[in-house]
C-alpha cells in the first residue's frame, strides 16, 4: 500500500510540471492553430534563463521565475513578428507551422549550444535535493514546490481566461475568429498576445525544470513527443484537457517506471499518443475534427 | 421618408476574385422587414457581407445615415449601428449561454450596462434564462438562432442583418424566428434579411430585393415583388398557385 500511495505521490509530483510545460503550448495552438514544435527548446531557453541567474547570481530559481517568463516573452514576441505574422492569413498555416516551428526549434538549440555548451546542467537549489516525509511516503520538496508553482500559474490563467475582458477574447477567438472579429475582438491582437503569453509560460515552466530534470539544448527532441502526448489527449487547444491528461499520463508513467522499469516511463507518453489519434483524435475535451 | 442605408451600384467579390457584387443597389427604410431574394450565387450573402466590411467594396457607395461605410472594419460598421448574423450564426459553441450574450456587448464600455441589459434579455427570452450556463455549442438549432438574434439586440442597433435565419430549422420554428424579427422591427430596429426560400421570405417581409448575376432586378414593396408575374416565373417556382 505504501509503494501504491508513494508511486502515485511521485507521478503527481512531475504531473504539475508537464502541466504547466503543455498549458503554453495548448494555448498558441488553440489560438493561433500553430503546431509549435519549438516550444520545448523554448522551455529549455528558460531553464538556461534560470540556471545562468543561479550560477552568476546566486539567484533562487523561482525567484527567476517572473524573469524568465518576461525573457522568453520577448523571444515570443520577436518569433511572431519574425516568423508567423506574415503567413498567419495562409490556407496551409497549421502545416506550414509544423517546418516552421522546427526549423525554429533547431536555430534555438544550436544558439543555446554555443552560449551554454552541451553539457547537461541542473540549478540545484537547496529544496532541490531534499524531501518531506509523510509516514513512509517521501514528497520531494523540488517536484513538490514545482507542482505548486505550476498549479498556481495555470489557475491563474484559467481565472485570466475566464473573468477577465482579454479572457474573453482570447476564448471568442479560439472559439470562431471570424464571429469575435464581427463583435468587435482585434483578433490580430488577441493572437499576438496569446502567442506571447504562451511562450512566457513556457520560460516559467523552463525555471521549474532547471531544478527538476537536467537539460542540455538537444533534450528538447525528447519532450516533444511528450507534450504532444498531453495536448492530444487533453484535446487541443484546452488547457484543462492538458491539465488533466498531465497528471493522468504522469501516474500512469510512474506505475509503468515502477513495475516494467523506469526505461519502460517514457513509452507511456508515445503510447498515449499513438492510441488517442488512433481511437479519439479529438482528445478528451477537444472538438471532434471536421470531416470535410 | 429618408433612407436608412443606400447600397448603390455597389462592385464587391472576395480576394482578388471575379466581382461576385455587379452594380448591386438597395434601399432600406426604417422600421421595416427587408428580404433579398434570389438563385445561388446571387450574391445576396455577399452584399451582406459587403456593407459589413468582410469584403471590400470596389466601387459604388454604402452610406448608412447619410455617411459612406466604404473602407471601414466589422467592428466600426458596428459601432455605427448595424449588426451582422452569418449564416453559421456566429456563436461561440464552448462559451455557455450568459457568456455568449456578453460577447455582444463586447464593445461597450459600461460593463454593468450589459449585464443589465442580457438580464433584459433573459426576460423576453425565457430560453435564455433557462439555458443560462449551458454551452451554446449543445444547443439546438433554433435555439442557437434565438441567441443569434438576441445577441443583436444588446448593441441596440439601428439595423439587425440576417443571412438565412431559417437555414435547416423546422417550419414551426422558422415561423418564430420571423415572428421575434417582427418584435424588432415593431421596436424600430429595421431588419434586412437574406432568404433562399423566397416565398416564405417575402411572405414575411415588407419590402422585397431580386437580386441575380450580382444586380439588383426589382425592389419594391414585398407584396408587389410576390405579384410580379415575371418574378414570379423567374424566382418563386413557377406560376402562382390558384
Amino acid at each position: 500500500m505504501v509503494d501504491f500511495i508513494q508511486t502515485l505521490v511521485l507521478g503527481l509530483a512531475l504531473g504539475g510540471v508537464f502541466a504547466l510545460m503543455g498549458s503554453g503550448l495548448s494555448l498558441v495552438f488553440g489560438v493561433m492553430r500553430i503546431v509549435n514544435l519549438a516550444h520545448p527548446v523554448l522551455i529549455i531557453t528558460g531553464a538556461y534563463a534560470a540556471y545562468w541567474g543561479f550560477r552568476t547570481l546566486g539567484v533562487d530559481p523561482l525567484v527567476m521565475l517572473p524573469v524568465a517568463a518576461f525573457i522568453l516573452a520577448i523571444i515570443g514576441l520577436i518569433l511572431y513578428k519574425l516568423v508567423f505574422e506574415k503567413e498567419a492569413k495562409s490556407a496551409k498555416f497549421t502545416q506550414m507551422t509544423v517546418l516552421l516551428t522546427f526549423g525554429t526549434a533547431m536555430i534555438i538549440e544550436g544558439a543555446l549550444g554555443t552560449m551554454f555548451t552541451n553539457t547537461q546542467r541542473v540549478t540545484s537549489p537547496e529544496y532541490a535535493t531534499d524531501a518531506i516525509f509523510i509516514g513512509d511516503v517521501f514528497i520531494p520538496t523540488g517536484q513538490l514546490y514545482a507542482g505548486i508553482v505550476s498549479l498556481t500559474i495555470i489557475a491563474s490563467l484559467a481565472l485570466f481566461l475566464k473573468y477577465s475582458r482579454f479572457g474573453y477574447a482570447i476564448r471568442a477567438t479560439t472559439q470562431n475568429r471570424d464571429a469575435a472579429e464581427l463583435l468587435g475582438v482585434n483578433v490580430n491582437m488577441v493572437s499576438m498576445v496569446s502567442f506571447v503569453i504562451g511562450i512566457a509560460l513556457a520560460g516559467a515552466a523552463g525555471s521549474l525544470v532547471s531544478f527538476v530534470f537536467s537539460f542540455f539544448p538537444a533534450k528538447h527532441w525528447e519532450w516533444i513527443a511528450i507534450l504532444m502526448s498531453l495536448v492530444v489527449l487533453g484535446g487541443m487547444g484546452s488547457i484543462l484537457g492538458t491539465v488533466v491528461a498531465a497528471f493522468t499520463l504522469s501516474v500512469v508513467a510512474a506505475f509503468v517506471g515502477d513495475f516494467f522499469g523506469s526505461t519502460w516511463s517514457t513509452m507511456t507518453f508515445f503510447l498515449a499518443l499513438f492510441l488517442v489519434l488512433l481511437v479519439r483524435p479529438q482528445g478528451l475535451f477537444g472538438e471532434k475534427p471536421e470531416l470535410a | 421618408m429618408a433612407e436608412l442605408l443606400e447600397v448603390s451600384n455597389v462592385v464587391a467579390g472576395y480576394g482578388d476574385g471575379p466581382a461576385i457584387l455587379d452594380g448591386a443597389n438597395l434601399t432600406v427604410n426604417p422600421g421595416k422587414v427587408h428580404c433579398i431574394i434570389g438563385p445561388n450565387g446571387a450574391g445576396k450573402s455577399t452584399l451582406l457581407k459587403a456593407i459589413v466590411g468582410m469584403l471590400k467594396v470596389r466601387s459604388g457607395e454604402v452610406n448608412f445615415k447619410g455617411k459612406s461605410l466604404k473602407g471601414k472594419r466589422p467592428d466600426q460598421v458596428l459601432r455605427e449601428g448595424i449588426c451582422f448574423v452569418p449564416q453559421e450564426r456566429a456563436l461561440f459553441p464552448k462559451m455557455s449561454v450568459r457568456e455568449n450574450l456578453r460577447m455582444g456587448g463586447f464593445l461597450m464600455e459600461d460593463k454593468a450596462e450589459v449585464e443589465r441589459r442580457i438580464d433584459e434579455l433573459e426576460e423576453r427570452f425565457p430560453i435564455l434564462r433557462e439555458r443560462r450556463s449551458q454551452q451554446a455549442g449543445t444547443m439546438s438549432g433554433g435555439q442557437q438562432q434565438t441567441l443569434a438574434m438576441a445577441r443583436t439586440l444588446i448593441n441596440k442597433p439601428d439595423i439587425v442583418m440576417l443571412d438565412e435565419p431559417s437555414l435547416g430549422l423546422a417550419p414551426k420554428i422558422v415561423r418564430e424566428m420571423f415572428s421575434i424579427m417582427h418584435m424588432m422591427a415593431s421596436e424600430g430596429i429595421t431588419v434586412l434579411l437574406v432568404e433562399q426560400n423566397a416565398m416564405m421570405g417575402l411572405k414575411n417581409s415588407d419590402w422585397g430585393v431580386v437580386l441575380d448575376l450580382g444586380k439588383t432586378l426589382f425592389e419594391g414593396p414585398a407584396a408587389d415583388v410576390l405579384g410580379d408575374p415575371r418574378i414570379q416565373e423567374l424566382y418563386l417556382g413557377g406560376k402562382k398557385a390558384a
